[in-house]
């Protein structure tokens, strides 16, 4: 039986951050994951904050929620430009986040959202046509105007990831490959897997789409499925889209790395694994869509081959974060980011991870008590 | 007839049909293309999968010089690492959807032999193939075609074309696929038209591209594929530079060091990695044996060579090349001694690999040949392979020679349509790989691996990974192959791991002692060439009126 005082279950960034916030309080951190799919690995590195239209569209009963949520999204990109720092850089930028608008009713509802926006603390504005050409002249005849959120911005994921690695390497956060199965709440509380039983001192769910099956025997009933997304990234050009872009009624999210290539996503869909061990697949219908609409709305990119497509996991959940301790007093933690789950990771972790540590955590987490999930 | 253009704002000439980049050959060019990192880059592969000879033309950036036509007055330029983002001049595909009895993906010896087939047996045949003539890697054909052949390989190769045309498959030329998806369907780009196509019955036959020896210096322009200078001088008649050097393993080298030389090049080495063959006794005997004509045919090759007093250096093996004044100096070691040679072109060839990927895409299984270090396809004796209407011939399911892929050709053509199989085929196919055995029993060499390359060597050519990055991330005991690639970009650049990958494999199957499979390679995804923006927006169209 392995020991340790923190196991983190699940390797993405979200597990990641917490195992960095224990192992730097003085804990022996592991991390248990399975090596499955992960949307940290899949994720395209887009720091969000304004509400985002396609969550909305898709989930209008769960608009409050997110609404909520946002003061959370604020705190969480502070706490990533402190692991900028930490890091030694991530090519994380703040340039801010274009919602771009086709036509009136669509500036309608940015202005309805920027509202409500502002209300929460976020630095927002509805550009006209003029002022948006003047800061991304790249954007097509189309666009008619958009709503500018300053807090946000964009990072690249795959150099995050490694600086990550080698920061938890060197704290001696041990990893190990293994998918844990089953939970017991005993104490101290232990993990099954399917090469070994661990046992810790507090045990910690950073497990995404993987919570659903643990959480369940521990008598929470959230819904975590997966939900596989689809990405494109294109060659390199001259560095010119500082902003990330999204628009207010399609799904697309657009961003170009320092690297010069354009990354496009934006919710299009990816077919679910054949088995667990697989990666998703490839959909036509979502490369042909969402590339044809990133060159619609960003016609400077249609010079550029698309060199690569991929897809993975995101888990939306319900749209809020889960963070604390399965009932009071257990010594099993959950850590669920939610939706834009990349940008949430490293403040739901770093929570989690205080309140197992017993110290105070970056957040005030009671809005987002696993509580809800009790049935 | 000649034709005009410009490079860099240089006036350059050449014939018409000639391609960009062996009309900036011809005319001395080298480099084509600047690298993130300021190196420049020129033709390597000269079949369109390596991407590092990429130009601008006519404003559009990364264009393949060696896949796209000469026209009178382009304006050509230096392709930039980052070119500005201002949209190009839009181009306009009309998008097709076709759904032919049979599609042929290739035009070289099997994929041609399959269509003919097919087509002689009434079904309704579309052939596609991203060159302006087909003919593929084996039966290169001129591209004017009012020169006339070079050779009877050339003649043969003109017949099985003609052949092709007269029983009536519909051709496509200068059409690449880009996508692979389940049904199966294809998604294909052409000059002017971007394609969906979803076929009764598909067969691929996109046949193999050249292994490089990765040392340092090899991506310095000038240094290219043994094939890639075989196409600039049988397609276009353009030598790779007048002192050539070439270094590889196996029969082309030596067929292609005498090609050139007949051309007027100055072979100044042609070093073979294998002993000659007289140490081989058994198996060279063996190999004559079992065909006798092309046995014949290759010892002519060594008697013309020896005639213009080109010696062949056996046991030798490149080390590492430099640009220097004079050109391009290579040091190299034969049997135990260095020596050093200058150039004005090196040629590498160090085997094939099998072009899989639609294969890969449309998840048909493979396994691991060890003798060859590739994939091979698994098939049943008509060529079906596990993917249901799917069948697969020639140098695409691992190296047999364009002999085997004529005879596989027609035995999968035949099958694909419900016509019976032809006996003396399936002899004749035993025959024919009964020889590639013994010949490359007769070839058989020792070559180095990835692992102990210099430091500095490129592994990746595409994100300029070196060994030493590689070294770096391979510390931290990276778990699988997409790990490696996450930690340090390779194979996430325009070639799509074309290279690097096979090398990256087996670098990580030699330290965890597993077997090489399928599932250690990159993940394949579409698209399989880079595609460009302009074909997926017209692609689009097609998907209207279609449920979800
Ligand atoms: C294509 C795509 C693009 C995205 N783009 C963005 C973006 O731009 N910005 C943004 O903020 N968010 C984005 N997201 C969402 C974001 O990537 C995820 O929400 C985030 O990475 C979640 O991090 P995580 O650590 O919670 O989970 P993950 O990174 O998914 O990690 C979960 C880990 O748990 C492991 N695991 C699961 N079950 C078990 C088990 N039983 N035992 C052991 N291990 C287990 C898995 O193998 C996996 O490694 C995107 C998601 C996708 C798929
Ligand atoms: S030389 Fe043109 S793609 Fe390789």
């Amino acid at each position: 039986m392995t020991e340790t005082d923190l196991l983190v279950i699940g390797g993405g960034i979200t597990g990641q951050s917490a195992a960095l916030f224990a192992a730097q309080a003085g804990a022996r951190v592991t991390i248990v994951d399975a090596q499955r799919n992960a949307g940290s690995h899949a994720n395209a590195g887009s720091l969000h904050v304004q509400m985002q239209s396609r969550f909305l569209r898709l989930n209008p009963h769960l608009a409050d929620n997110l609404e909520s949520s946002l003061p959370l999204y604020l705190s969480a990109v502070t706490a990533w430009e402190a692991l900028d720092t930490r890091l030694g850089g991530v090519e994380l930028t703040r340039e801010g986040g274009l919602m771009l608008a086709e036509d009136e009713a669509q500036l309608d509802f940015l202005r309805q959202k920027a509202e409500r926006e502002t209300r929460k603390g976020l630095d927002v504005e509805i550009l006209d046509r003029d002022e948006l050409f003047s800061l991304a002249p790249w954007l097509g005849e189309a666009i008619a105007g958009a709503e500018l959120c300053r807090n946000e911005g964009k990072l690249n994921p795959l150099v995050a990831n490694r600086k990550m690695r080698g920061a938890l390497g060197s704290l001696g956060v041990e990893h190990v490959h293994d998918r844990i199965t089953r939970i017991e709440e005993g104490s101290p509380p232990t993990a099954e897997g399917e090469g070994a039983t661990y046992s810790a001192g507090a045990i910690l769910v950073a497990a995404a789409w993987g919570a659903e099956a643990l959480a369940k025997p521990l008598g929470l009933t959230i819904g975590t499925p997966p939900e596989p997304l689809h990405m494109n990234i294109t060659e390199a050009g001259d560095y010119r889209i500082r902003h990330l872009v999204q628009h207010a009624e399609r799904p697309i999210t657009l961003k170009q790395f320092r690297s010069g290539q354009v990354v496009i996503g934006g919710g299009w869909d990816a077919n679910l694994a054949s088995a667990e061990s697989r990666a998703p697949t490839i959909r036509r219908q979502s490369l042909l869509g969402n590339v044809a609409l990133a060159s619609r709305i960003a016609p400077g990119i249609a010079g550029l081959r698309v060199l690569r497509t991929w897809a993975g996991y995101n888990t939306p959940v319900d749209g809020k974060a889960t963070i604390g301790p399965v009932r009071n007093g257990s010594r099993v933690f959950l850590a669920l980011p939610g939706d834009a789950g990349y940008t949430l990771g490293p403040i739901t972790g770093q929570a989690a991870a205080a309140l197992s540590l017993g110290t105070d955590p970056p957040i005030d987490p009671a809005p987002y008590s696993p509580a809800r999930w009790r049935s | 007839m000649t034709l005009r253009f410009t490079f860099d704002g240089h006036e350059i000439s050449c014939d018409a049909g000639a391609s960009i980049a062996a009309a900036l050959t011809a005319a001395g060019h080298r480099a084509f293309r600047e690298t993130d990192r300021q190196a420049r880059r020129g033709i390597f592969c000269g079949m369109g999968v390596c991407q590092d000879c990429l130009v601008t033309i006519d404003g559009r950036p990364n264009q393949r010089a060696c896949m796209t036509e000469a026209r009178e007055g382009l304006t050509v330029q230096t392709q930039v690492a980052r070119p500005p983002l201002s949209p190009p001049q839009p181009r306009t595909l009309t998008p097709r959807r076709l759904t032919p009895d049979v599609l042929v993906v290739g035009g070289g010896a099997g994929g041609l032999s399959a269509a003919i087939e097919a087509k002689k047996a009434g079904a309704d045949v579309v052939l596609l193939d991203e060159r302006k003539v087909p003919g593929g890697q084996y039966y290169k054909q001129d591209a004017d075609p009012k020169r006339p052949p070079l050779d009877a390989q050339q003649t043969e190769g003109g017949a099985l074309v003609a052949a092709a045309r007269q029983a009536g498959v519909q051709i496509l030329p200068q059409t690449e696929v880009w996508g692979a998806f389940d049904g199966p369907e294809i998604m294909a780009t052409g000059p002017e038209e971007v394609y969906a196509i979803a076929p009764e019955k598909l067969i691929v036959a996109t046949g193999a591209y050249e292994r490089p020896a990765m040392i340092p210096g090899w991506t310095l322009p000038g240094v290219m594929t043994v094939g890639a200078a075989q196409t600039l001088w049988r397609s276009y008649r353009t030598l790779p530079g007048k002192r050539v050097a070439l270094f590889g393993n196996g029969p082309l080298v030596a067929q292609v060091a005498l090609e050139l030389a007949e051309g007027g090049a100055d072979v100044v080495t042609l070093a073979e990695a294998a002993p000659p063959a007289w140490h081989r006794l058994p198996a060279a005997l063996d190999m004559s044996r079992r065909d006798p004509a092309l046995s014949r045919k290759g010892l002519n090759m060594l008697a013309k060579l020896r005639r213009r007093g080109i010696r062949p250096v056996h046991h030798a093996l490149p080390d590492r090349i430099r640009q220097t004044d004079a050109g391009l100096e290579v040091t190299y070691t034969a049997a135990g001694r260095s020596g050093t040679v200058v150039a004005d072109a090196v040629c590498l060839n160090y085997g094939f690999q099998p072009q899989n990927e639609i294969l890969r895409l449309l998840g048909t299984d493979m396994t691991f040949d060890s003798r060859f270090d590739h994939l091979r396809v698994t098939r049943t004796g008509t060529c079906e392979t596990t993917t249901p209407g799917v069948y697969a011939v020639g140098d695409c399911c691992g190296l047999g020679g364009a002999p085997a892929a004529m005879v596989e050709g027609r035995i999968a053509g035949r099958a694909a349509v419900g016509a019976a199989p032809v006996p003396a085929d399936t002899a004749e196919l035993a025959r024919h790989r009964a020889f590639q055995t013994a010949l490359w029993r007769v070839y058989a060499a020792t070559l180095p691996h990835p692992e102990s390359a210099a430091p500095e060597t490129h592994i990746c050519r595409c994100e300029e990974v070196t060994k030493a990055d590689l070294d770096a991330a391979l510390a931290e005991d990276p778990t699988d192959i997409g790990a490696l690639k996450r930690a340090t970009r390779v194979g996430m650049g325009r070639c799509q791991g074309r290279y690097c990958g096979p090398a990256v494999a087996g670098i990580m199957a030699r330290r965890s002692g597993r077997p090489l499979e399928d599932l250690s390679f990159f993940a394949p995804r579409v698209p399989v060439k880079p595609v460009d923006i302009a074909a997926i927006t017209a692609a689009e169209a097609l998907l209207e009126g279609e449920g979800d």
